[in-house]
C-alpha cells in the first residue's frame, strides 16, 4: 500500500503548509500574550525590561474597563432576551409556511448576516434617533439583535429540520393544549439548541465592535473601550485581557475536548 | 371504556385538484375490530387523519357516538391515534409517556404514576416505566404505543399501520396480542393496513379501499368468498383471472366466451349476456386430473413447480398462452406432476365468478 | 401557517408572528428604510433667511456689547442704555418670530456629491476586499480540504479547535497583534535589525505599516475562520470514494480538485467569499488600528467620520448605503457565478 511518491511529495507539502499555517494563527497571540508580561510601559515584546505581573493589577484598578465589561454584559443578557425568541419565530414560521413568500422571508431574515456590521449600527442609529432615542446600551443592544437574531434562526432551522412533527400531533390526539405541545415537545426537542444559540450569540454580542461602536453613543463597552485607546494611549492593560480570553479559551477548549471524549467512551461502554 | 361508532356521511377530501377520498358513506360499529385496507396512496390515511382531527373533511360529516365532529380539534376528540412511527416521546421515560394523555387533562402526578403503571400491566411491561423508549425493543415499544392511547379512555382507538416497522414474526405475534387487547378493552378499533394477512386476522370487518373509492366493506370470509369488484378479487388473496364475454345468464349462473374456450362461473352481479367480464377462480379452487362431473375442463402442460411442504404450487401453461395457477394440498403421490407434464385441471361453476371489468389491484 | 396554528394554536402563533414582525419591521427594514431616507435629502437655508440669521446674531452682538457699557455707566445714563438694551431685546424677539428653519431638500446630491478623493476610496476599498477574498480563499482552501477528507476524525478536530483559539480574542486584539509585529520597532523589524539590515537610530526600517498588505496580512488573519467553516462543512460531504475513483481514473490532483472537489463545495465557497467581502469590505477595526487610528483611508472610516467628525448624517447614509448596495452587488454576482441559491446560505 505504498503510496506513489508524487503523492508522498503533495502530502509533504501540504502538511507543511498547515505548519506554516498555524504559525500564522497562533505567532501574533504569542506576541500579544509575551507583552502583558513586560515591565515597559508601551506593549512591546522587543523592547524587553523584564517579566511583571503589574498589568494584571492595573487591569483591576481600570474603572473603565471594568465598566464597559459589565456593559457588555448587560447588552449580551439583552441581546439574548431578543434574539432567541425572534430567531425562533422566525425558525418556526419558515419551517412551516408553505408559501412562494417563503423565500423572500427567509432572504431578508438572514440579510443582516450579510450586512457590514457598520451599516447595521448606522442603520439602528438613524432609525431611533428619528423616535427620539440616542444611542446607548439599549440602542447597542437592539444593533446587535439584529443579526445574532438571524444566527440564531439558522440554528433554529437547523434543528426543526430534523424534528418529528408526529411527535407533537401525537401529544395533541392525547388531549394537550397548545400551550402544552410547545412546552412538553417542542421546547425540551429545542433545549440543546436554545443553549448552543445562547452561547453564540452571547460571544457574537461581548466580540461586537463595528455596529456597536455606532450604536453605542456616549456610552462604552469592552470591546469599544479597547478600541478608543487605541487613540488615547495604549498600555499592555490591553495584552492582560487578551491573554484572559486565550486562557479563557484554552481551558473551555479543553473541558469540551475531554467531556466529548468521556461521551464518546460512554456511548461506546 | 366504552366503544363508540363512527359514521362517515358523504365525506370526502380534495386537496387542490386531487381527490384523496371520494365521497363516502362508512358506519363502523361500537367495539368493533374494524380494518381499513388498500394499497398506499388509495386514502385510508386521509380518512384516519379526517377521524382523529388532523385534517377536516372538504364535504360531509364524521359523527362518533352520534356527535358531529366538525370543529371539533384533535385534542377533544374521543379518539386516540397509534401513529405509523409510534410517535413516542424520546425525552420521557416509559411512564410518562403513557401518562402524558393524563398530565394534559390535569391529573396529580401520583395518580398519574399508578394509572401508568396499571396500563404497562396490561400490555405486560410492568416495572419498565423508568426507561427511556429507545431502551426498549420493537415490541416493547409497540406496547407502550398502545398504554399511552389507551390511558385517555378513547372510545375509538385508531392505528396507521403500527406493525409495519417490525420483523415478520414480531408482526405475526402482535395480531393476537392486539386483538387481545381489544377484546379486553371492548372499545372500537380502526386499523389502516395495507397487508391483507393482518386485516384479515384480526378484524371483524374489513373496508377495502382503492384510488380514494371504498370498494367493499365486509367480513374477511366474505371478502374472501365473493369479492365484490375485480379490484378486491386481485387484491385480497391470489386469483386466476380469465377475461371474456357473457353468452348466456341465467340462474345465477353465467356462460362465458373466453380465450380458454367456453367456461361457466356464478354471476353475482347478474351480468347479462353480451357483456364484458372478467372470471376469477382461486387457485386453490382448481382440482388436477381427471374429475367427473365437473363444469369447466382445460388442458395444459406444468410451466412451473415449487413444493411448500403442505402445499404444491404449480402454474400451468394453457394451449391459449394463459397461465393458470393452481394450489394443492399435499395429500402424497404429487411425484406424477413435474415440469413439461400435460396436465388437466378443472373446476366447478360455483367456483368461479364473474365479475364486471374494472382495474385490478396490479394496476393500483 | 395552518401547520402552525394546527400544532401550536392561535394565542401562540400570534405571538410567534407578532416577534417575527417586530424583527424584520423594527430591526431589519424599517432601519434600513430610514437610512436609506436620510441619504436622501439635506438641508438649505434660503437666502434671505442667512441674512435674517446674520442680523439676529449682530443684535445680539450689539446688546452684549450695551450691557458691557452699562455696567460702566453712571447716573442717568444708566436707564438710557437699558432702554436701548430693551429696545434690541424687542426686536430680536420679533426677528426670531420670523426666522425660518433650514429646510429639507430631497434629492441624490448626497450621492453625486462624493468627491473624487472619497470616489476614489470607495473604489480601492471594495477593489482591496476582493482582494483580500481571493488571497484569504487561495489560503484557506488547502485548509479547509486537509481539515475535510485528509485528516483522521482526531486531527480534523484538532486543527478545527486550533483555527477556532484565535478567535476566542476579539477582532480588536487579534488585529492589535499584528500591529505589534509589524510596526516600526516591531517583531520583524527587530529581527532585521538583530540581523544588522535595518538601523533604529538612523529610521531606516521597513515600514510595512504604510504598505496596504499589512491591511491585507491582518484582514485575512481576522477573517479566515470565516473562510474555512463553511467551505469545510461542503467538503466534510464529498464521499472520499469520490476521490479515490478520480485518482483510480487517473486525474493529476489539480484536476480532481477542479472536476470534483471545487464543484461539490461550490455552495461553501461561495458563502465563505461572501461572507469574507462583506466583512473586509464593511471592516471599520482592521484599518483603524493598522493605521493607528490616524489617517486610514478604508470607506469604513470615511464613513464614521460624516457621522461623529463632520456631524454630517445625511451624507453618512448615503456613503452606508453605497457600501450596502456594493455588497449586494457582490453576493448577487458570486451567487449567479457559483450558481447557488439564497437557501444554500445557512451555516
Amino acid at each position: 500500500m505504498a503510496a506513489p511518491p508524487e503523492r508522498r511529495w503533495g502530502e509533504a507539502v501540504l502538511n507543511l503548509y498547515i505548519v506554516v499555517f498555524f504559525v500564522y494563527l497562533f505567532a501574533p497571540l504569542l506576541v500579544m500574550s509575551l507583552a502583558a508580561f513586560n515591565d515597559f510601559q508601551y506593549p512591546s515584546v522587543t523592547q524587553w525590561r523584564g517579566w511583571t505581573l503589574r498589568w494584571f493589577g492595573e487591569l483591576a484598578r481600570d474603572v473603565r474597563l471594568q465598566q464597559g465589561l459589565i456593559n457588555s454584559l448587560l447588552i449580551a443578557m439583552g441581546v439574548i432576551a431578543i434574539s432567541l425568541p425572534c430567531g425562533l419565530a422566525g425558525a418556526l414560521i419558515l419551517t412551516r409556511l408553505e408559501s412562494r413568500w417563503n423565500g423572500l422571508l427567509y432572504g431578508i431574515l438572514v440579510s443582516p448576516i450579510l450586512t457590514p456590521g457598520i451599516i447595521l449600527g448606522i442603520s439602528t442609529l438613524i432609525l431611533w434617533r428619528n423616535l427620539g432615542v440616542p444611542g446607548g446600551l439599549f440602542l447597542a443592544c437592539v444593533a446587535q439583535s439584529s443579526f445574532i437574531a438571524s444566527y440564531c434562526m439558522l440554528l433554529f432551522m437547523a434543528r426543526l429540520q430534523r424534528q418529528d412533527r408526529t411527535l407533537e400531533d401525537a401529544a395533541l390526539d392525547l388531549g394537550a393544549s397548545n400551550l402544552m405541545v410547545f412546552r412538553r415537545i417542542t421546547l425540551p426537542f429545542l433545549t440543546p439548541t436554545i443553549a448552543t444559540a445562547a452561547v453564540i450569540g452571547f460571544l457574537q454580542s461581548i466580540e461586537n465592535y463595528n455596529t456597536t461602536v455606532f450604536a453605542i453613543g456616549g456610552q462604552w463597552t469592552l470591546v469599544t473601550e479597547i478600541g478608543s485607546r487605541f487613540r488615547f494611549g495604549l498600555t499592555p492593560v490591553i495584552n492582560v485581557i487578551g491573554v484572559i480570553f486565550v486562557v479563557i479559551t484554552i481551558v473551555c477548549a479543553v473541558i469540551w475536548t475531554v467531556l466529548r471524549q468521556r461521551e464518546r467512551q460512554m456511548t461506546i461502554r | 371504556m366504552r366503544g363508540q361508532n363512527v359514521e362517515l356521511v358523504d365525506v370526502a377530501m380534495r386537496f387542490g385538484a386531487f381527490t384523496a377520498v371520494h365521497p363516502t358513506d362508512l358506519v363502523v360499529e361500537a367495539g368493533e375490530f374494524f380494518s381499513i385496507l388498500g394499497p398506499s396512496g388509495c386514502g385510508k390515511t386521509t380518512i384516519l387523519r379526517m377521524v382523529s382531527g388532523f385534517l377536516e373533511p372538504s364535504q360531509g360529516e364524521i359523527r362518533i357516538g352520534g356527535t358531529p365532529m366538525r370543529g371539533i380539534p384533535p385534542n377533544r376528540r374521543p379518539t386516540a391515534l397509534i401513529f405509523q412511527n409510534l410517535a413516542l416521546f424520546p425525552l420521557m421515560p416509559v411512564w410518562e409517556n403513557v401518562a402524558f394523555g393524563l398530565e394534559a387533562r390535569g391529573v396529580d402526578k401520583p395518580t398519574r404514576r399508578a394509572r401508568a403503571e396499571e396500563l404497562l400491566r396490561l400490555v405486560a411491561l410492568e416495572g419498565q416505566g423508568h426507561k427511556r423508549p429507545s431502551e426498549l425493543s420493537g415490541g416493547q415499544r409497540q406496547r407502550v404505543a398502545i398504554a399511552r392511547a389507551l390511558a385517555v379512555e378513547p372510545a375509538v382507538l385508531l392505528l396507521d399501520e403500527p406493525l409495519s416497522a417490525l420483523d415478520l414474526k414480531l408482526r405475526q405475534h402482535m395480531r393476537t396480542e392486539l386483538r387481545a387487547i381489544q377484546r379486553r378493552v371492548g372499545i372500537t378499533f380502526i386499523y389502516i393496513t395495507h397487508d391483507q394477512g393482518e386485516a384479515l386476522t384480526m378484524s371483524d370487518r374489513i373496508a377495502v379501499m382503492s384510488q380514494g373509492r371504498v370498494e367493499q366493506v365486509d367480513t374477511p370470509d366474505r371478502l374472501y368468498a365473493a369479492p365484490a369488484t375485480a379490484f378486491v378479487a386481485t387484491f385480497v388473496g391470489e386469483n386466476n383471472l380469465v377475461r371474456g364475454r357473457i353468452t348466456r345468464a341465467e340462474n345465477g349462473l353465467a356462460l362465458a366466451d373466453t380465450p380458454l374456450g367456453p367456461l361457466r362461473a356464478a354471476n353475482p352481479h347478474g351480468l347479462a349476456a353480451g357483456a364484458e367480464a372478467m372470471l376469477f377462480v382461486r387457485p386453490e379452487r382448481l382440482q388436477l386430473g381427471p374429475a367427473n362431473g365437473i363444469d369447466n375442463r382445460l388442458a395444459g402442460t406444468i410451466a412451473r413447480r415449487a413444493l411448500e411442504g403442505p402445499y404444491l404450487h404449480l402454474a400451468v401453461a394453457t394451449a391459449a398462452g394463459t397461465e393458470l395457477l393452481v394450489h394443492a394440498t399435499n395429500r402424497g403421490g404429487l411425484d406424477a406432476w413435474q415440469v413439461g407434464a400435460p396436465v388437466e385441471v378443472g373446476f366447478a361453476a360455483e367456483e368461479a365468478m364473474a365479475l364486471p371489468t374494472g382495474p385490478l389491484a396490479a394496476d393500483a | 401557517m395552518r401547520s402552525l396554528v394546527a400544532t401550536y394554536g392561535r394565542g401562540l402563533t400570534a405571538l410567534f408572528c407578532g416577534l417575527a414582525l417586530i424583527w424584520l419591521l423594527g430591526l431589519i427594514v424599517l432601519p434600513q428604510l430610514f437610512m436609506l431616507e436620510r441619504s436622501l435629502w439635506w438641508q438649505e437655508q434660503p437666502a434671505e433667511a442667512f441674512a435674517l440669521t446674520k442680523r439676529i446674531d449682530d443684535l445680539y452682538n450689539e446688546v452684549s456689547l450695551l450691557e458691557f457699557d452699562r455696567r460702566a455707566a453712571e447716573g442717568e445714563e444708566v436707564a438710557q442704555l437699558e432702554a436701548r438694551i430693551a429696545a434690541k431685546r424687542a426686536e430680536i424677539a420679533e426677528l426670531e418670530a420670523v426666522e425660518v428653519a433650514p429646510v429639507r431638500v430631497y434629492g441624490l446630491a448626497n450621492y453625486v456629491k462624493m468627491s473624487g478623493l472619497h470616489f476614489w476610496i470607495f473604489v480601492k476599498t471594495i477593489f482591496y476586499a476582493m482582494l483580500v477574498t481571493l488571497l484569504a480563499l487561495v489560503v484557506c482552501y488547502p485548509i479547509a480540504f486537509a481539515a475535510a477528507q485528509l485528516a483522521s476524525p482526531a486531527n480534523a478536530a484538532l486543527l478545527l479547535l486550533g483555527l477556532v483559539v484565535p478567535y476566542a480574542i476579539n477582532e480588536l486584539l487579534r488585529v492589535y497583534a499584528w500591529l505589534m509585529i509589524l510596526d516600526y520597532q516591531g517583531v520583524i523589524n527587530s529581527f532585521l535589525a538583530w540581523l544588522g539590515l535595518v538601523d533604529f537610530e538612523k529610521r531606516t526600517w521597513v515600514p510595512f505599516l504604510e504598505y496596504p498588505g499589512a491591511v491585507f496580512v491582518a484582514m485575512v488573519y481576522a477573517y479566515v475562520l470565516f473562510m474555512v467553516f463553511p467551505m469545510y462543512n461542503t467538503m466534510e460531504t464529498l464521499d472520499r470514494n469520490q476521490l479515490e475513483a478520480a485518482r483510480d481514473l487517473g486525474a493529476s490532483t489539480w484536476r480532481t480538485h477542479w472536476r470534483v472537489v471545487i464543484p461539490h463545495a461550490r455552495p461553501g465557497i461561495a458563502v465563505g467569499c461572501i461572507m469574507t467581502f462583506m466583512l473586509s469590505a464593511g471592516s471599520f477595526a482592521v484599518p483603524q488600528i493598522i493605521s493607528r487610528g490616524t489617517g486610514g483611508d478604508w470607506f469604513s472610516q470615511l464613513i464614521y467620520r460624516q457621522f461623529f467628525e463632520s456631524f454630517n448624517w445625511n451624507v453618512g447614509a448615503a456613503y452606508a448605503f453605497t457600501l450596502l448596495l456594493a455588497c449586494i452587488v457582490f453576493i448577487f454576482l458570486v451567487m449567479r457565478l457559483a450558481g447557488v441559491g439564497i437557501r444554500d446560505i445557512a451555516k
